[in-house]
């Protein structure tokens, strides 16, 4: 009588050992699963910023090159704004102090205020402007055509409305807050209600995603 | 006769405020602003307990040149601010005038406001009542 061939392993064990390896293999080389955000959008791709040439509250310029290297949150507004801006600026001001309190932070993000109103804002406006809500905040400010070359790229839009005098006048504009990562492209916004909240979580969710995928 | 006329007066003002019992004003507030800020903003909450509605009209206070009803909202993703002739408070019901929505905007007086003063805001409506009340001033995140 033939001895009969004993494989050591059975049929289902040889066919899921290669399954589990093959499954090892994508998780561990694929990219991690995008961010599940509550509050912000998410660009398809980042897109890349054409350069700008602007003015901080210190007078130093502002441009490309001081959107990169870390992340930026910025918002577009105007001084004389009483309600939504200061509402805005607060806001923001409480996103970062629970940036600055959260261990997983090492480097913050930069909150910019950029003047969708350079008539008015002065750099010395904004110099007392943006630190009332937050030391670190920086104010930007200057040519109108240049905050205009900006602003198109990111969808941001606004015009002067009402208002008696040539001083008088109040300042439509977008209320979204825009997202620049460290390469300086434009990477994601948030959209009104705003909730500080979900802002840093949502920033944290995106870095920590960038990250591991850079 | 004065004195009947006077209780007939006493008489009709109690009436009058039981049929039409006063707006109540909460939680009035300015927003500290900035050292250079040009413009501030209030906020209160009006109730109405009656069973008519009572329209705001105008608001005047000793601490500023002019005070306007305001509203803001975001239309298509646009924040804008649009000036109002008047604010309804419907019977029995209340308006809450809050940051990013309807407000009360007036000038930064030159002394600047700071947190904890207090002013004082006069409500007046289009039935010609008038309510003064303090708003607390205070720095809101």
């Amino acid at each position: 009588m033939p001895k009969a061939e004993r494989t050591p392993f059975s049929l289902p064990v040889l066919l899921i050992i290669p399954a589990l390896l093959g499954a090892l293999l994508l998780t561990g080389c694929s990219p991690p699963e995008p961010p599940a955000l509550r509050q912000a959008t998410l660009l398809p791709s980042p897109k890349p910023v054409a350069d700008f040439q602007l003015t901080d509250q210190a007078g130093r310029p502002f441009n490309l090159d001081q959107l990169k290297g870390r992340w930026t949150l910025a918002f577009f507004g105007y001084t004389h704004c009483p309600d939504v801006c200061p509402t805005s600026m607060a806001m923001l001001a409480q996103v970062q102090r629970q940036l600055e309190q959260d261990p997983n932070v090492a480097q913050l993000p930069q909150v910019v205020f950029f003047s969708v109103d350079p008539e008015r804002d002065t750099p010395e406006l904004l110099a007392s402007f943006v630190p009332y809500f937050h030391d670190s905040f920086i104010g930007v400010t200057g040519d109108p055509n240049e905050i205009l070359k900006l602003t198109r790229q990111l969808g941001i839009i606004y015009g002067k409305t009402g208002g008696s005098g040539a001083d008088d006048y109040l300042v439509d504009h977008s209320a979204a807050i825009i997202l620049f990562d460290p390469a300086g492209s434009f990477h994601a916004l948030f959209n009104v209600p705003h909730k500080p909240e979900l802002i840093a979580s949502d920033f944290l969710a995106i870095r920590d995603y960038y990250e591991a995928t850079q | 006769m004065k004195r009947v006329m006077l209780a007939l007066a006493l008489a009709a003002s109690s009436w009058m405020a039981a049929a039409q019992p006063d707006i109540h004003i909460e939680n009035a507030w300015v927003r500290e602003a900035p050292p250079t800020a040009r413009m501030l903003a209030a906020y209160l909450t009006l109730k109405n307990p009656g069973d008519q509605d009572r329209v705001l009209v105008k608001v005047q206070s000793p601490a500023f040149s002019h005070i306007m009803l305001h509203k803001s909202e975001v239309v298509d993703g646009v924040a804008r601010m649009v000036h109002l002739d008047e604010i309804a408070i419907p019977a029995g019901g209340s308006v809450q005038l809050e940051p990013g929505g309807l407000h009360l905007m007036m000038p930064a007086p030159e002394v600047r406001l700071s947190a904890g003063d207090r002013v004082p805001l006069v409500l007046i409506f289009a039935d010609g009542n008038r309510i003064e009340v303090q708003a607390d001033v205070r720095k809101k995140p």
